[in-house]
Parts: C-alpha cells; structure tokens; sequence
C-alpha cells in the first residue's frame, strides 16, 4: 500500500470542504483519476496528502515527501528570467549536460521555450514546463491537478496523448484530476468520485460503470419518440437532452439494438462513459 | 487536533527520518542574483539613485556654502546618502520581490519542488547582501573618482560600514516580514514606499536637518540608527570623539521592532495555510 487515507476531515474555517469516512488506499502502480464538479473537494485532498492544509485524520504512507511530486492547479515561477535557469535551479543540473532532461525537453517539444521568460509561454506551455519539472523528479507519487485546464482541444489531446505515452511501461503511481472525461479514459484505471466534499465512489473505471450503468449504456436523443420505443427499459440519469437506457444483458441490448435500428433512431453505445456513470453514481448516492 | 499545515510537513519528514529541504546551494544563489538582475528597480534606486543624488544635491549646495566649508559639506551629504542604499535595496527592492513572489505562490512551488523556506530566504539575504555589496564599491569609486569628499579615519569609515550592513539586515527582516504579512505585492510596495519616505524626512535625507524638524518628529527620528548617521557621523568622519550610547540604543530599539514584527508574521503565518 503506498498510501492510505483513513476518516480524513479537512475544514475551511467552519464550512467542511473534504470528510473522508471509508479508508481509501492508492496502491503502487496504479493510475488514479479524481473527478467531481468544481469545489468538490479534489484539490484540498492533494493539498491535505502533501501537508498544505490543516487537516483532522490521518495519512499513512511510507513515502518521503520527495518520493511525492506535484503539478498543482496553478503553478507560479519567477518572470525575471528565461525558463531554462529556472529549470537548471530546481532541478540541480545543466540542461546541456543531461542527456535526460533534453530527452524529456524534446519528448515535449519545449526546445525553443527554454529562452523565454515563464510570463512570455503560452497556457500550453506552461502546463508542459510544470509537467516537465514534474517528471523529471521521478518520484513514487505523482498528482497532476487539471494539467489541461485552459488549453484548446486540440492542445490538450496533444498533451494528454504524451502524458499517457511517456507513462505507458512505466510503474509510476498517478493521481490525475481532471474534467474531461475524455482524458481520464486515456490516464485512469481507477476512479474516486468526489461529490460536496463527500466521497461518492471509489474503484476500478469499469466497475463503476456496471455498477451504476449496467453492461453497456445506449444514448439517444430525448424525443417523445425514443421515450415510446423504449419504454420498459431501465432509464438512467442523463443530461436533460439525451435519454440514456441501460442493458444489464446481451439479449437485452440486442432487442434494444432491434428497436432502434427498426425505427431508423441515432444512437451511441457505450461500456464506459465516465460522464454517465459519474451522474448515476451521484444520483444513487443522495438517493440513499 | 487539526494539525498545523507545514507542521503536518514537517512532522511527516520526521517520522521518515529525513529532511526534504534542499541545502541552499550555490546554484540557488545564482538563481536569486539572477532573479534581482531581471528587475531594473533595485539597481535604479540601489546604485544609480544615490550617486545621482550625491551629485546633484552636492552641486546646489556646494554653491550655497563658502569654498572652505565645501568640502564637508559634500561629505555630509554622501554619508546621508549612503543610507539611500540599504533601503533602496533591502526594504524596498527585497520587499517588493518577496511579495510579488508570494502572491504568485511561488514560495509554495518552490516548497513542493523541495526547497525550504530556509534554503530559499538564506539564497535570497545572500544575494541581496551580495548586490549592496556591490552598490557599495560603485558608491565608493564614485565618491573617490567624481566627488570631492574628506577622506575618512579608518575607525569611522568601518564604523559606518558595520552601521549599514546592520542596517541593511534589519530592513531586510522588516521587508520580509511586511510581505508575509500583507501577502499582495500592491500593499507591500505601497507600505514599503511609505516608510521610506517617512524615514527619509525624518532621518535628515530630504534636505531638511532632523534638528529642524518638530519635537516631536525629533523623538521619533531618536529611535532610527539612520537619523545619527545623516547627522552625527560628519562630527568624527575624520576621528574625533562621539557619544555612541543613543546610537546604539537606537539600533537595540530599530531591530527589536524588526524582530516583533517579524514573530508577528510568524504568528500570522501560523493561523493561515500558504494556500
Ligand atoms: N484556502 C481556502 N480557504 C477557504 N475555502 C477554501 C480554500 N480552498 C478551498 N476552499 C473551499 O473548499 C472547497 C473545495 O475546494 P477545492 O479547491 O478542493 O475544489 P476542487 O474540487 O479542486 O474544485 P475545482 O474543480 O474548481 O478545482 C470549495 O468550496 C472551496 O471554496
Ligand atoms: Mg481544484
């Protein structure tokens, strides 16, 4: 076990910003993303493993604060330099004389970066300078708080792309926060769902969707037609526009399959949409 | 309990038996000369501010005064300007450095790529003291080659050195503790500036004589080490005798109102997260 959070309480003056009740445990290896809505909680629960803030319960870990290395939700650095002295600072080398570090730096195409001042980098940049400084440190624990924040679609495929790629064949242990589900389907095998500072669910991506989805999810457009021909079949929680029904078996996909080809309908099929189990998990969870 | 935020830090270093901070390298002094070099402000108000004013204060009064008096007069006027140093650099320049840095959480990035507070403030005195070192030896060449100013005793002079180094630290104290305080570079600077100012007027610097000032005033400017360098060291630059207690005495006060203020932060620092 690398790391064990056990009846974890963190308060902001007097409003409960994260209470952990069950243990919840990161084990080595394992690629851990965190999700929830803004204010959930996720931030303050990296803030309260490296010691940030002020915290009730315990942490367990046999890790050294330097075995944990952090891409935080915002990062500063000085502006009165180029990045490369920055860099060669914090992480006590010559860039020139570390074959390593040009590797990451070329991995990441940051080359031509190294010459400017961190203000003069574009939003793209500077997650990949941060990303960089972070890897480098080669450290047990990793957490990358919303490393694709702010970033184009474009960019940030990019960049998720690299991530998983330099990662791939490694045994690092990731915790990765993120909105776009997209990405946690690339870097996540395991999901902790955070809800209002609560913890909604914690486990394997695809656990959780046959937990709270069933085998396979069909997602169509929500028309008064589609509400007809499916009727009968379990309907989950799905944003106001779409109709999601659920199939707990093969038959029961075929015949749905059936309908909806039968009646021309579009349709998405799918055995692991983050953004459907997601609302599901939290819809059962206030249910109780 | 809720444990303290660097507390539980620490207290976790401790239970593994080592320390994460990193030693305050070479390197990181580089990086902070580096740092104060990329900003044009220190070296204006630092090194070319008191030159400057040496220079254009000395010609107005030089012409006022009769020839023989000449020349103490300009050596008054570069010994208040000495003063202009350690606050340029110290409290102001290392001020507004610190406290841009805070607002942008680079302490707190610095923390977590493993660099302790003590490693990156002893970098940062370090190299502060380094560059009005430097001021220093620009000042000294400027007043041998350019100005004409009565060569000192060798007691005075290191007297006057070992006055503005202390000085030097104790504003830096000030400074540092002033932006932990205030956290946002707009107050800092703002508060900064206004000190200097007021310390300016009262310690004789803005050409009107601590001893014209209100009684008031006077008292107040009792408790500054600068107010006796402006207006006293001229008495023995060249040896003499002088009454060194109230000098003295106002050092004792000057670094223990330094020092108040600095456990102050500490306190502040203790009841609110970096974050
Ligand atoms: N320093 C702070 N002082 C007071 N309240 C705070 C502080 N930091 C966070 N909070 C509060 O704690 C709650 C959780 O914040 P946190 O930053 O962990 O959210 P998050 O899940 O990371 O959200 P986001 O997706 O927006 O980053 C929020 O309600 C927030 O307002
Ligand atoms: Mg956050």
């Amino acid at each position: 076990m690398l790391l064990t959070i056990g009846q974890l309480e963190v308060k902001y003056g007097s409003q409960t910003a994260l209470k952990i009740e069950d243990p919840i445990s990161f084990k080595k290896g394992e690629r851990i993303g965190i999700i929830g809505s803004n204010g959930a909680g996720k931030s303050t629960l990296i803030k309260a493993v490296l010691g940030l803030v002020p915290y009730r319960g315990r942490i367990i870990t046999q890790l050294k604060p330097e075995q944990m290395a952090v891409h935080m939700q915002f990062n500063g650095y000085v502006t009165t330099m180029p990045v490369r002295y920055i860099m060669e600072t914090i992480l006590g080398t010559k860039i020139a004389k570390n074959k390593e570090l040009q590797e990451l730096i070329s991995f990441f195409d940051f080359e031509s970066c190294l010459s400017k001042r961190f203000n003069a980098l574009s939003g793209g940049q500077k997650q990949k300078f941060t990303i960089i400084l972070v890897m480098f440190q080669k450290a047990g624990l990793t957490f990358y708080d919303e490393v694709t924040s702010g970033l184009d679609f474009e960019t940030r495929q990019k960049l998720t792309e690299m991530l998983s790629q330099w990662y791939r064949d490694k045994d690092d242990t990731l915790v990765v926060i993120s909105h776009y589900y997209e990405e946690l389907e690339q870097l996540a095998d395991k999901l902790l769902i955070l809800d209002k500072g609560r913890v909604v669910d914690f486990g394997r991506k695809n656990e959780l969707f046959e937990r709270y989805c069933g085998r396979v999810v069909i997602i169509m457009e929500n028309s008064g037609k589609n509400k007809e021909l499916s009727k009968g079949f379990p309907v989950l929680k799905s944003p106001e526009h779409l109709l999601a029904i659920s199939c707990k078996s093969k038959e029961q996909e075929r015949e749905m399959l059936m309908i909806l080809t039968e009646n021309n309908v579009n349709f998405k099929r799918s055995n692991s949409d983050i953004e459907m189990m997601f609302m599901n998990a939290r819809e059962r969870f206030y249910a109780q | 309990m809720h444990n303290k935020p660097c507390m539980a830090l620490r207290k976790r270093q401790r239970r593994n038996g080592v320390t994460m901070e990193k030693k305050c390298s070479l390197n990181m002094i580089l990086y902070e000369l580096r740092n104060i070099n990329g900003n044009f402000m220190p070296h204006f108000f630092g090194i070319v501010f008191p030159n400057l004013m040496c220079l254009l204060v000395s010609k107005t009064v030089g012409a006022q005064v009769p020839a023989e008096m000449r020349k103490e007069a300009v050596t008054s006027i570069m010994l208040t300007m000495t003063l202009v140093i350690p606050m340029a650099i110290m409290l102001i320049g290392y001020g507004a450095l610190y406290a841009l840095e805070i607002e942008k959480g680079i302490p707190l990035r610095m923390r977590l790529f493993g660099f302790g507070e003590k490693c990156e403030v002893t970098a940062k005195i370090a190299a502060h003291f380094i560059l009005m070192t430097i001021a220093f030896l620009v000042f000294a060449v400027f007043q041998a080659v350019v100005m004409e100013v009565q060569r000192p005793a060798a007691g005075s002079l290191i007297c006057l050195l070992v006055s503005l180094y202390l000085i030097g630290g104790i504003f830096l104290i000030i400074a540092h503790a002033l932006a932990n305080i205030l956290q946002k570079f707009s107050l800092t600077f703002g508060v900064v500036m206004c000190l200097y100012f007021i310390m300016m007027i009262l310690t004789g610097m803005m050409g009107m004589r601590t001893a014209q000032l209100p009684q008031v005033l006077q008292k107040v400017a009792g408790f500054l080490p600068m107010t006796y360098i402006s207006n006293d060291f001229i008495d023995f630059w060249q040896g003499g005798s002088y009454n060194f207690m109230p000098f003295i005495q106002s050092f004792i006060f000057f670094g223990a109102a330094a020092l108040i203020l600095l456990y102050l932060s500490r306190m502040r620092n203790h009841h609110f997260s970096m974050l």
